[in-house]
């Protein structure tokens, strides 16, 4: 069996679903997931464009709404109708695409869509069958409702930069990722708390509010730290490129001969068959000398894994690390069933043919305004019957208003006039 | 009263093990699946024999901490699949079953003779999920990950970091986490369909796409901009790079009484200040010292050329004080500022997260004691998450799953149990 890519006579899991996009720049990753497999979302955005439009990195340098990377990765397949909720006309609008809608996404301050006359118990009677999902840094209830955050005060509180960082740079600090992983994994809750919603309204016909808290998301994110906590009441110390530990462990990092590093794992084996060919390879290379010794046979069917010979092993496969390219060390160590790795920079993954080609991982998204197509990053998961599609590139500013607004929610051409001209939309 | 669990009635015959898969099924079966949890006894979850956490300070498989964390609300049934009458069992379980989840290397269900045409055979409608790094599909199948070797190729690993140092990556397996994240919403999208169609289909979850996912605009950094990520500056640690703003940092705190092997542990505490009307709130909050209207502070592209020695007159500030005395006296002034809280911080001095129950009590199963751990990061107004159970000791469902489950009788159940089948 194979997964076929993206037919597109295939249909798609959520082609049923009409979802409002409300978020900003914290929960715009959630109507992306959704609307890349199927789901028709309508950003509703203010009039001078979503908070995203305004981060970069921006196409060719140049900042402008529609230029932003950051946006375009976040809203593709979706479409933008700008519209002020603040006025009594744009709400009055919202209220009528919510009567449509099968789902809201917002990621508002708590508190601030019931200051619109929105929030969840205002919708629900217009729309009983709505699955309405708030993101929040932390949570709609709660002491920290209203404190505010970033990306990096969520990875702070959340417990992830307590376990990210250096051991081999002294008085270090904690290290957030780049990326907003914070936001990220909070949308991933989001999504899973939005789909259990729509799945029990598939069983029972009943809409529901979805309270998602991105602290509480990094909280639960951080393996093995809180059941140390819980369990053994202690605390792991940071440890570079590698599992944070309740003792300090061998570093994972090796340098190449191309200057790229290897993410080793299991050094030395531990199954003495992983280490028969590990020698073997090294011998291939004619680096084995001294390691075809039965003592090292031994130790290692014996469970050994530290005392000066461990040290020794590491230290010599750490030369031959050092003396070929990354990738050999990476290739070579994967077909001896060691879960080796290249440390590569995100955009190294485009030349990834197993990803690339067998998986149609990086897709080329059109961007017609610009007679351009660009590789994007795909879905982590193939489904077999209702793949994931790049469909349409992240709208324009306001581009489906006409469409949406005056077609479908029949706003004659003069209020749209109107309405354009006071900034609602 | 307690509200309906909302996927009550969805059954889950779970093959997973250490942590991406297990996550996976730990979400569904808070959501109300059943979850059935297939082990061997020679080839049990390693996690049940993990090093730390014997609870009640005794070690065992039932007693694993690590094992109970991601585990609870299963039902364990063992299972030898080595044998023919074990492979019957576990076929007979597949057509009762709505989802199959899996995180074995990439050949192991083919070669029961369940790969997703024959689990077809078995059960029209199956969803199939299979977990593993690269995915099944594609040449390099046969590949192995653990969370750091995901993170690494992901770009994950590279993106974090302080400029100039090799990269600090994760800490952990953000990716075993994020993978089972993805194979639970790819699972919920897919029972969605199935609700709608009547039609099942296969899952196929990569861990490194997981990963890739998440570095999107820094690869449409490359493929629409031509600026490969891998340049000099990058990843710029704590510090924002896009927007570029300051302040943005971690910053040394006083310590407290957290004692550590032995040590005593810096303290840190973070701030991201982002407009103009943040920063004018931070100077008032810390006194407005004379440094903060100096003219090379005056704009944010001021402040971010003056970055390093910014980020040295506030560690003068945060140095004598504890992190969360920074954050309050920052949050009650509309800055966001942030402690830097370990795994103790989360459960002993975070009254957000004991406000919204998300740190539960449960009773063990084995030892006549009870734990905490953590819930589901999310609420229903009509629905609930919920900790029925704590983790099963090993085969202790066996009974019940053939019985109650599988309807067989007990002629039938001393037959298999002659032929070794469990």
């Amino acid at each position: 069996m194979t997964i076929t890519s993206s037919l597109d006579s295939q249909p798609q899991a959520l082609e049923d679903l009409v979802v409002i996009d409300l978020t900003d720049e914290k929960g715009m990753y959630m109507g992306k997931m959704m609307a890349d497999m199927g789901a028709r979302v309508t950003i509703v955005e203010p009039p001078s464009g979503h908070p995203a439009r305004h981060i970069g990195p921006f196409y060719q340098d140049k900042p402008d709404p529609n230029n932003s990377l950051l946006f375009w990765y976040h809203n593709t397949n979706k479409e933008s109708v700008t519209l002020d909720i603040t006025t009594g006309r744009g709400a009055a609008i919202l209220k009528e695409m919510v009567k449509k809608a099968d789902v809201l996404l917002e990621s508002f301050q708590p508190g601030y869509m019931e200051s619109l006359g929105l929030g969840y118990e205002e919708l629900s009677k217009i729309n009983p069958r709505l699955v309405m999902t708030s993101l929040s840094p932390f949570g709609q209830t709660g002491p920290y409702r209203d404190m505010k955050a970033s990306d990096l005060v969520s990875m702070a509180m959340g417990g992830i930069m307590a376990s990210c960082g250096y051991d081999h740079i002294e008085d270090a600090p904690p290290i957030c990722s780049d990326g907003w992983m914070g936001y990220a994994t909070g949308c991933n809750f989001g999504v899973m708390g939005t789909m259990t919603a729509v799945v029990y309204r598939d069983f029972t016909g009943q809409g529901q509010w979805v309270d998602v808290s991105i602290h509480e998301s990094l909280s639960c994110t951080t393996e093995a730290a809180m059941p140390n906590w819980f369990f053994d009441r202690k605390v792991p110390i940071r440890q570079t490129g590698r599992h944070h530990g309740l003792t300090p462990t061998p570093s994972t990092q090796f340098t190449s001969s191309d200057g790229k590093l290897v993410n080793g794992f299991d050094i030395p084996p531990r199954s003495l068959d992983r280490w028969n060919r590990m020698v073997n390879w090294m011998d291939e290379k004619e680096m084995a000398e001294g390691l075809k010794d039965d003592k090292y046979r031994e130790m290692i069917s014996q469970g050994v894994r530290s005392g000066p010979e461990m040290d020794f092993l590491r230290e010599r496969i750490e030369d031959f690390i050092a003396a070929q390219p990354a990738d050999e060390s990476y290739h070579g160590g994967q077909q001896i069933r060691l879960a080796w790795a290249v440390i590569r920079s995100p955009e190294e993954n485009l030349e990834d043919e197993h990803f690339r080609d067998d998986r149609g991982f990086f897709p080329e998204v059109e961007h017609p305004e610009l007679g351009k197509s660009f590789a994007y990053p795909g879905h982590p998961a193939m489904f077999s019957k209702t793949p994931w599609r790049m469909r349409r590139r992240a709208p324009m500013l306001g581009e489906d208003n006409e469409r949406v607004l005056s077609q479908e929610f029949g706003l004659s051409p003069a209020e749209m006039v109107l309405l354009r001209e006071s900034r609602v939309i | 009263m307690a509200k309906p669990l909302p996927l009550e009635g969805i059954r889950v015959l779970d093959f997973t093990h250490i942590v991406a898969g297990p996550q996976c099924t730990r979400i569904l079966g808070d959501l109300g699946a059943q979850i059935i949890k297939v082990e061997q006894d020679q080839a049990m979850d390693v996690t049940r024999s993990a090093a730390l956490g014997g609870i009640g300070g005794i070690p065992g498989v039932n007693r694993s901490g690590m094992f109970e964390y991601f585990n609870r609300n299963k039902l364990s049934i063992t299972i030898n699949a080595l044998l023919p009458a074990g492979l019957d069992l576990i076929k007979k379980l597949v057509s009762v079953s709505d989802v199959v989840i899996e995180n074995f290397s990439s050949r192991v269900l083919e070669r029961w003779g369940l790969s997703y045409e024959e689990q077809c055979e078995l059960k029209k409608d199956i969803i199939y999920v299979s977990i593993t790094g690269f995915g099944h599909i594609g040449r390099l199948r046969d590949y192995s990950t653990w969370g750091p070797t995901a993170q690494a190729l992901s770009g994950l690993t590279f993106m974090s970091g302080l400029p100039g140092e090799r990269p600090a990556g994760w800490g952990y397996s953000f990716l075993d986490h994020t993978a089972g994240y993805n194979a639970a919403i790819a699972t919920l999208m897919a029972i969605h369909h199935r609700n709608r169609t009547g039609e099942g289909q296969w899952l196929d979850v990569s861990q490194v796409e997981s990963g890739m996912v998440l570095t999107g605009p820094a690869v449409l950094d490359y493929t629409a901009n031509g600026r490969p990520y891998r340049r000099p500056g990058n990843p710029t640690g704590n510090r924002s790079s896009n927007p570029r703003v300051a302040p943005h940092n971690a910053y040394r705190c006083a310590g407290d009484d957290e004692i550590v092997a032995g040590e005593s542990r810096q303290r840190w505490c973070v701030i991201s200040i982002f407009t103009e009307d943040d920063w004018q709130k931070f100077c008032k909050a810390i006194g407005s010292p004379e440094w903060t209207s100096d003219p090379k502070f005056a704009t944010n592209a001021d402040r971010v050329a003056n970055e390093d020695e910014l980020d040295r007159l506030i560690e003068e500030w945060t140095i004598d004080k504890m992190p969360h005395e920074v954050m309050h006296r920052l949050q009650t002034a509309g800055v966001a500022a942030g402690a830097v809280q370990t795994n103790e911080d989360k459960v002993v001095r975070d009254p957000q997260l004991r406000s919204r129950e998300f740190i539960q009590k449960v009773p063990h199963r084995e030892v006549e004691d009870s734990f905490e751990t953590d819930s589901l990061p999310f609420k229903f107004s009509h629905t609930e998450h919920r900790i029925r159970q704590a983790s099963p000791p090993l085969g202790s469902d066996t009974q019940f799953i053939l019985t109650e489950v599988l309807g067989l009788s007990e002629d039938e159940i001393a037959e298999l149990a002659g032929q070794a089948a469990f």
